[in-house]
């Protein structure tokens, strides 16, 4: 592995001394804030999604500040969050008082050719549809599968365009969602993207090695087509195995997405997501239901939600604390992006 | 606090005649942007070469060469229009439009219509990329809750190929890898 990695940075080293591009681009600021009110029908938090927690409080989010810029071919990307969306709710050592920002992106990233580029750092997990950064999903909360899966992946990796229809990317990284790693460069990761025709685009990700309560491996298709200027439609599905039969999940959503004017579009996410069975004991089975409106006006965007929750195992609760198998919510956001 | 009043008052006066700038449109409805200018000095075949020479070289990241006669060229291009202010922003979109020059003795015109504009926004990693892949024409009239940005968006365009028009201009008139033979100038000794 060190040989490896020494190999690269030899290589990377001597490649950034032959070039002599001067080319800089403006220094790129960008972000977003948002704030959301949510009620709960059963009166207290009760579904699972990462963000948008609090019931019956207008509540923050988080505010997301980036920097980019580009000299020649190097390049680097710091992404900065601040509120509850950036730190305990997505930050795992953020709980214990530690942090008090969230670093979304923090890599460097050289193009070696048009084709041929190397990222080393901190940067959003190459898995599943959905993001951190509320402006990058349609859907206010998030899905199962976005809620369990890694957030981001420190390492570094390479990637290869062979066309605007193809490239592929296989890079080393450090276990989940952690700026140091606590088992070692322990993980392998590779994506292949594929183009079929103009406006779908479909991402074959798979990750193995530490993760999300142990060694495992994920394996993960995430692919969107904008089959007309009004119609969108996305599929996530992805399969998570611990090693040693030690749990994992399974699970898949699917997105499709109607833009009724430039300013008014509406989305519905279905899903369906399984924990595997540990030990015997069969794991949580849920379908969920989440009917969304994006509402725009210039950078402000605000984001009515519906959602409805079901499992047979009755993991909910209802006003009265016994236990329930449907929960539902409502929840209005606004997301400002600039 | 004077320079800071000076700079305050520039950039407001500057802002204020990008806004007044807006494309004319052609006779089908949509907006062009047409210059003719005089070329005593180059040839037609000069001119073309030199026109050609900007597509295919000086800008073959962005343009794409469709067609090419003995006077004219078509091509197709793309250009990223920011979002800045003062020296910080980031990309807002992106516009493609058609290119068409074409050359006479003492003289050439060229335009660029057909503009499209597709919307960016942050991906994952931070970057800036298009948000989908069927774009919008320019021309297009925004609804109300979105018409400031939009207007915006056609202000931008504008001032972007403004200024590719001059660098356009600039280019055909002192390209040096397309010059006009020089005459060779000889003293003749048998007509006097």
């Amino acid at each position: 592995m060190k040989k490896f990695l020494t190999a690269i940075f030899a290589m990377a080293s001597a490649s950034c001394a032959l070039a002599q591009e001067t080319t800089t681009s403006p220094l790129e600021i960008s972000g977003s804030v948002d704030t959301y009110f949510k009620y709960d029908f059963a009166k207290q938090p009760n579904i699972g999604t990462s963000f948008a927690s609090d019931h019956n409080s207008v509540s923050l989010g988080m505010i997301d500040l980036v920097l980019k810029k580009k000299t020649g071919k190097a390049s680097f990307v710091g992404e900065l969050s601040f509120g509850p969306r950036g730190q305990e709710q997505s930050l795992i050592d953020a709980s214990s008082g530690t942090s008090s920002f969230h670093i979304q992106n923090l890599y460097v990233n050289y193009d070696f050719t048009d084709q041929f580029s190397m990222t080393a750092g901190y940067m959003g997990t190459f898995i599943g549809y959905e993001v951190i950064s509320p402006v990058g999903n349609f859907n206010y909360s998030t899905s199962y599968l976005f809620t369990n899966g890694p957030f981001q992946n420190a390492g570094i990796k390479a990637t290869y365009k062979f066309s605007d229809k193809v490239s592929l990317m296989a890079g080393l990284f450090n276990d989940w969602n952690v700026y140091t790693a606590t088992r070692g460069v322990s993980s392998i990761g590779g994506q292949l993207m594929v183009s079929p025709v103009e406006g779908w685009t479909a991402y074959i990700n798979v990750l193995s090695g530490a993760g999300g309560g142990g060694y495992g491996t994920i394996a993960d298709l995430t692919t969107a087509y904008q089959i007309t200027d009004k119609f969108k439609l996305g599929l996530n599905a992805a399969n998570y195995d611990i090693n040693d039969d030690a749990g994992g999940y399974a699970g898949a959503a699917l997105y499709p997405q109607y833009a009724f004017t430039d300013a008014v579009a509406l989305g519905l996410r279905g899903e369906y997501f399984k924990y595997k069975n540990v030990g015997g004991v069969e794991g949580d089975k849920y379908t969920s239901v989440t009917l969304t409106a994006n509402i725009k006006s210039g950078g402000l965007t605000f984001i009515p939600e519906l959602r409805l929750d079901h499992s047979g195992t009755k993991p909910f609760a209802k006003e009265n604390g016994m236990a329930a198998p449907n929960a539902g919510q409502f929840s209005l956001a606004a997301v400002y992006a600039f | 606090m004077r320079y800071i009043l000076a700079i305050a008052l520039s950039v407001f006066v500057t802002s204020l005649s990008a806004q007044e700038k807006q494309f004319p449109k052609d006779e089908t409805g949509k907006f062009i942007y047409y210059k003719v200018v005089d070329s005593l000095v180059l040839s037609k075949t000069v001119l073309l070469e030199r026109a050609k020479n900007f597509v295919v070289s000086t800008n073959k990241k962005t343009m794409k060469l469709e067609s090419s006669t003995d006077t004219s060229i078509l091509a197709k291009g793309k250009m990223i229009i920011d979002k800045t202010i003062l020296v910080a922003g980031h990309p807002s979109g992106e516009v493609s439009y058609d290119f068409v020059f074409e050359a006479r003795a003492g003289k050439y015109r060229y335009w660029l219509t057909n503009f499209v504009f597709i919307p960016y926004q942050r991906d994952r990693y931070g970057n800036f990329v298009p948000k989908t892949t069927i774009g919008s024409p320019l021309e297009k009239s925004a609804d109300k809750l979105n018409a400031g940005s939009w207007k915006d968006i056609q202000t931008r365009t504008y001032a972007k190929v403004a200024k590719f028009g001059d660098s356009f201009k600039k280019f055909l008139a002192t390209d040096k890898k397309n010059s006009e033979p020089v005459k060779k100038e000889t003293v003749s000794t048998k007509k006097w």
